[in-house]
């Protein structure tokens, strides 16, 4: 048992099977949440998720088998964009079908599988304490801020009226 | 005896169960003022029963195990994450164009956090620091930060912090700044607008309230202006993150830290380095 449980080799996420495999259970999953949280109808939800599906293995895939060190996200993102891009052939039927699936439906199952992961590391976690807090207010701050200054004076710049 | 990771019922099935309890619940309001709510979405419950149950110790079937099983099955799961936002930005990126400069310049001013950065570092924060301060840390920053990182990653605790006390805090901690500025910031009706897309639907309706109360007349502009600019820091931000602020924020960290980086204040590891 115990070599069962150390030695992250045992659960790493390759093979494309393993991949499928955890993609259609993270599906399912997500277009039950999906259907109690947003009454999505669960038949397109499903289409949805299997498109986002299907873009995220081309992404993997693509991450392990072109020579680029480049990341999967960033495969992800462009096939996703190109699918999606106003004209395309496929932007209808993406459109349709992905928009039925909440990003809060994903992510809130995304979470799930977070909170199980990080309960191994609680620990450190707990040592961030209250600095975490501090940084956390200063960052909101800052992005509000950053964002507020920096449109105020291209608005002022290019001459947008205030009313 | 080595298993695949999808074949892990207990792991999957206990988040199945996790995610119907947190729609079931539904997200719930508590108002403190007027203008000021706090917003607890179903997403705040799937990652706290999922630590929950991790660390009470009654719950038997959760262990080391499926723990690391759901963090590699997690890496691949961020890909399903970026996949639905991308679409959306395939989606709008006419209106991108359409919107004019201050809508995608003001996407800019969101670097601004790494300003928040050497107060990190003399706090004591080490890596951890590189998470923290690189973005907002909501959702695709969370991902873009645990895909280049590794999820055992101090980057990534430090992100993952960030979020966690950000969804908690966030919310309401908006609601005061925004109340706050527009009493005491001469800027213009739409950079208010523009700026309470900081990328969090919960945050962005928080800061437009009290925005459209300050501003009578223009609520059609405010909210179409807060809309937009809150789907383009989802959108086209985590590419602003991904080229622009993670490598900023790591070479200002590695010009920093040596000059002003304090004692570590995290307890020292033990055998946990399996990213």
């Amino acid at each position: 048992m115990p070599d069962l449980i150390d030695g992250s080799e045992n659960v790493s996420v390759h093979g494309i099977m393993n991949w499928i495999f955890l993609l259609a259970i993270f599906s399912i999953i997500t277009v039950i949440g999906n259907y109690l949280g947003y009454h999505h109808p669960m038949e397109s939800s499903i289409v949805g998720m299997a498109i986002l599906s299907l873009i995220t293995l081309a992404g993997v895939w693509l991450e392990r088998y072109l020579p680029f060190n480049i990341s999967s996200i960033l495969y992800i993102s462009v096939i996703g964009i190109i699918l999606a891009f106003p004209g395309m052939p496929t932007s209808e039927f993406v459109l349709h079908y992905v928009s039925q699936i909440e990003l809060l439906s994903i992510v809130t199952v995304f979470l799930a599988y977070v909170g199980i992961g990080m309960g191994k590391s609680w620990d450190e976690f707990k040592a961030l304490g209250w600095r975490a807090v501090v940084i956390t207010v200063l960052v909101i701050a800052a992005t509000y801020y950053g964002a507020a200054i920096v449109a105020h004076i291209v608005l002022v710049l290019t001459g947008v009226p205030a009313a | 005896m080595k298993r695949n990771p999808w074949r892990d019922i207990r792991l999957h099935g206990t988040v199945l169960v996790l995610v119907v309890i947190a729609e079931l619940i539904g997200t719930i309001k508590i108002p403190i003022t007027q203008d000021v709510a706090i917003t607890i979405m179903p997403l705040i419950y799937t990652i706290i029963l999922g630590l929950a149950f991790y660390l009470i110790k009654p719950i038997k079937w959760i262990h080391r195990k499926q723990a690391r099983i759901a963090e590699g099955a997690m890496m691949l799961f961020i890909g399903v994450l970026i996949a639905k936002l991308a679409v959306s930005s395939g989606q709008s990126i006419g209106l991108i164009f359409e919107m004019g400069p201050a809508l995608i310049l003001q996407e800019l001013g969101h670097l601004a956090t790494i300003l928040v950065l050497p107060i990190a570092l003399l706090l004591g924060f080490k890596k951890e620091a590189i998470g923290m301060t690189n973005s907002i840390g909501r959702e695709p920053n969370v991902a873009v930060v645990v895909d280049k990182y590794g999820f055992n990653s101090p980057e990534s605790r430090g992100v993952f912090a960030i979020f966690i006390i950000g969804t908690v805090i966030g919310t309401i901690f908006i609601s005061f700044l925004v109340t706050f500025s527009l009493s005491f910031l001469p800027l213009h009706p739409y950079a208010f607008a523009m700026a309470s897309g900081v990328g969090s639907a919960s945050m962005n309706a928080a800061a437009i309230g009290p925005t459209l109360a300050a501003f009578p007349g223009l609520e059609t502009q405010i909210e179409a202006f807060a809309g937009f600019s809150n789907l383009l820091s989802f959108c086209v931000g985590i590419y602003i993150v991904i080229f622009v602020a993670l490598p900023l924020t790591e070479k200002i960290y590695n010009w920093l830290e040596p000059k002003i980086g304090r004692e570590s204040i995290m307890p020292k590891k033990e055998d946990e380095e399996d990213a």
